[in-house]
């Protein structure tokens, strides 16, 4: 039986949940080729996360090709490069550029970012550029130095070269897909650069698992699916994810695996998937009365309402069978579900082979029938508008439900197979892997049989093949 | 207020337009003309490295618009600096500024740049070190009043209490007992009550005094699940108590037990014991029970989850072979 129970509901009691790609192709359309609303300003700085989510939508949805033309793609990639730092790495965004009044002592003020240099080399693949003009040794010995003695990655680089940012695990993983692109999993030098410290990577990963489970920013700080989603990719990039997770695809590295404790990281993704979609959901329990019990004495009366925690009343069954249609993910414990989560903890659970032990089928609902907008791409939560974020990840989290009018995604570096297929395929990429495996642990291309039997959904399909070389 | 064009005190700045790179520019916003001409003399300034009373006024003026620029924050920073500024007159900027960009992670990492050198102006056993951090703690309530689960607050505050070791600070356990009696499903203050225990560089061992704090906490958490039985977060940490203890989960069976029992199928009051129970009786070997315990809450109990309560129970048929 479905666990959802959608069989007893009978035929026809809810219409087909449905992706809207054309809806969706116009959105990301217009995000591509008019303005941004001047509301975005306030992200200006992270200006090539946009970019990377606006041309992966793209061609996530099989539309790239079909919606823009080669001249416009070269523009792109133009504007991309013109984002290229002159020592190596991205900006996030052409505002801290001098042009010509470049110099020693105001360098500091604009540096490359880590985020950005991931988003901007994706980007580029994705557009069909070899990153022949990427600076890639200045980009890996940048890239070294913003790692800390403990393991952690910053932002930038500051003045003195003094690392600037958070510790957590996002700009470690997004050094860990940088790292991946230019060298793939080569050992040693390249380019002449030494490889950055993996070992500590791991650890620095490993010392962020919580007691519930989950990851988090850094030791003894909250779990949270973004940090989980990071620093369980890290480990798939460095290939330190306990080897017996997945029989299948390249294995893990010797070394000192990093996530002490699979289990109840695997306990704590699944515990994300939730059906309280709405504040309005939440369980309405009068904590005033039970606050006065809450000292040495036990109180009585325990148990409020809690259907909307997962406790059902028998006579009410059905209503709550219904509501169980819809279940999202959140990102924390005793959070109301979040479009991005259900790629954050699905992306997760994808890296350790165990997304299928969740709800898919009701979390595809959610996706389409609560956070789908109907002028296309994705709001936060029910009735919200899409904003550029949520309608990215939307896209993503379906992609890695398999949804057949979207491409096969690659969960760990959240583009699709056919931008790493056509990274494999270039030449100086080659030479460095030196024809090995160089994909993340676990990782296994969708076999091309289960492609040709998606749906036919346009011409898209054709177009992507023929953009990765097959 | 006129722009900075027509601004006498800018007149001997020559703006430095932004460069968007070609005909097809990614991601281009509809900047408004307020922020592309701001943005065009914090550029002309950061590039002379001007440090000035107008440029703090204009830092403030492009965080407001763009608050996640992440070096205009450095160099507002090394203004404060260099200008030998009265820091704890920053706070005056920033605190209404946190209040109303909730989201934001700079803000916090410049609080943290701000005390960090407040800090190393005063002897540690300065009263007005206590005095600083009084202030921080209730600018962090206050924080908590517009939403109690705000990352980079509980970030920063885990921060103020091991930069100033706060280990044993009343106000500490306090504040976190405070927004647990309002909220008992609040995780992050969960989180933080484990972080202030067993986070601290003497955390507790396995020792009888070790045993005495062991039950002291697990006391706690069994109080709030008395308040709210089905809420994860008090049995999450009583699992990552006995955990940190190396104790087995049997010690609390009884716990479990009054809110989930395979007697009762039909009256249980919590999953997450049920769920506990059921790891119990694996525990014990008793995989017929730990079995029917998953069973329960694939089918009856936590549905959504029925695929992983399965697994598990097929885990045991592995384990068992």
């Amino acid at each position: 039986m479905s666990p959802s129970g959608v069989q007893a509901l009978g035929p026809g009691a809810l219409g087909e949940s449905k992706l809207n790609k054309q809806k969706h192709i116009n959105y990301w359309k217009r995000c591509l080729k008019t303005y941004l609303p001047t509301a975005y300003t306030s992200t200006d700085s992270n200006r090539m996360l946009l970019a990377f989510f606006v041309v992966s939508a793209l061609d996530l949805l099989g539309a790239l090709l079909e919606h823009t033309k080669p001249e416009e793609r070269e523009g792109y990639i133009d504007w991309i490069y013109r984002c290229q730092h002159p020592e190596g790495g991205f900006r996030g965004f052409p505002g801290t550029d001098f042009g010509d009044e470049r110099n020693a002592e105001n360098k500091m003020w604009d540096p490359a970012n880590v985020p950005a240099t991931y988003m901007a080399l994706s980007a580029l693949l994705i557009l069909g550029d070899d990153l022949s003009r990427v600076k890639r040794r200045e980009c890996l010995q940048w890239l070294r130095k913003l790692q800390r003695d403990t393991g952690s990655f910053g932002e930038t680089l500051g003045e003195n070269d003094n690392i600037e940012g958070g510790t957590d695990s996002r700009f470690g993983y997004c050094a860990a897909v940088v790292r991946w692109i230019l060298r793939g999993a080569a050992k040693g030098e390249v380019e002449g650069v030494p490889d950055i410290d993996v070992d500590k990577l791991a650890e620095c990963v490993s010392s962020a698992q919580t007691y519930d489970g989950g990851i988090s920013e850094s030791p003894y700080h909250e779990a949270h699916g973004g940090f989980t989603y990071c620093a369980i990719n890290i480990l798939a990039f460095i290939r330190r994810l306990p080897p017996h997770i997945t029989d299948i695809g390249p294995g893990a590295d010797r070394g000192p695996p990093g996530l002490g404790d699979l289990d109840s990281a695997v306990r704590w993704l699944v515990s994300r998937q939730t059906e309280i979609l709405t504040e309005e959901d939440e369980p309405d329990i009068d904590d005033e009365d039970a606050r006065d019990e809450a000292g040495s004495e036990p109180p009585k009366e325990e148990v409020r309402d809690l259907r909307g925690f997962g406790i059902f009343p028998e006579d009410n069954q059905a209503l709550t069978r219904l509501e169980l249609l819809w279940a999202g993910f959140n990102g924390r414990p005793n959070k109301i579900a979040d479009t991005c989560y259900c790629f954050w903890e699905l992306g997760a659970l994808c890296a350790l082979h165990r997304q299928h032990l969740t709800d898919t089928e009701a979390c595809r609902r959610y996706l389409l029938d609560k956070t789908q907008h109907m002028v296309g791409g994705f709001g936060k939560v029910p009735g919200d508008p899409p904003d550029i974020y949520h309608s990215y990840l939307g896209l993503a989290a379906l992609a890695l439900l398999k949804d057949p009018s979207m491409k096969p995604i690659v969960p760990s570096a959240c583009f699709s197979q056919d931008a790493a297929r056509f990274l494999e395929s270039l030449p100086w990429r080659k030479e460095i892997t030196a024809g090995g495996d160089s994909l993340p642990q676990g990782f296994q291309y969708d076999l091309p049989s289960k492609i040709d039997e998606r749906p036919k959904e346009g011409a898209s399909d054709s177009n992507y093949m023929a953009m990765s070389g097959g | 207020m006129p722009g900075y064009g027509e601004d006498p005190e800018w007149s001997d700045i020559v703006p430095l337009p932004q460069d968007d790179g070609g005909p097809n520019p990614l991601a281009a916003i509809a900047y408004s003309d307020e922020y592309s001409e701001a943005m065009s003399y914090l550029r002309a300034v950061m590039a002379k490295n001007e440090f000035s009373e107008r440029v703090l006024r204009l830092t403030e003026d492009i965080i407001d618009m763009n608050p996640a620029h992440y070096t205009v924050w450095l160099y507002r920073a090394k203004a404060l600096f260099t200008l030998h500024k009265d820091l704890r007159k920053e706070f005056d900027w920033l605190n209404p500024f946190a209040l109303r960009h909730l989201k934001n992670y700079q803000i916090w990492h410049h609080r943290h740049t701000i005390i960090e050198a407040l800090a190393s102006d005063l002897d540690e056993k300065s009263p007005k070190i206590d005095n600083m951090i009084r202030e921080e703690q209730d600018f962090l309530d206050r924080m908590f009043t517009k939403d109690a689960k705000n990352y980079h607050v509980w970030s920063y505050r885990q921060w103020l209490v091991e930069r100033f070791n706060l280990w044993d600070c009343e106000e500490e356990r306090e504040a976190v007992d405070d927004l647990l009696r309002k909220d008992v499903r609040n995780n992050s203050a969960w989180n933080h009550r484990y972080y202030v225990v067993f986070g601290r560089p003497n955390a507790p061992k396995n020792t009888t005094e070790g045993h005495v704090l062991m039950q002291r906490e697990i006391n706690y958490a069994e109080a709030a699940i008395r308040i709210a039985p089905q809420n994860q977060s008090p049995w999450n940490y009583i699992r990552g108590i006995l955990s940190h203890f190396q104790q087995p989960l049997s010690n609390i069976k009884s716990l479990a037990s009054e809110f989930a029992s395979l007697e009762k199928p039909d009256e249980v009051k919590s999953s997450h014991a049920l769920d506990l129970l059921a790891e119990i009786y694996k525990e014990e070997r008793q995989l017929d029970c730990a079995g029917k315990a998953w069973d329960l809450l694939a089918q009856k109990y936590d549905p959504i989850r029925s695929r992983y309560w399965m697994w598990k129970k097929e885990q045991l048929g592995t384990a068992a072979a």
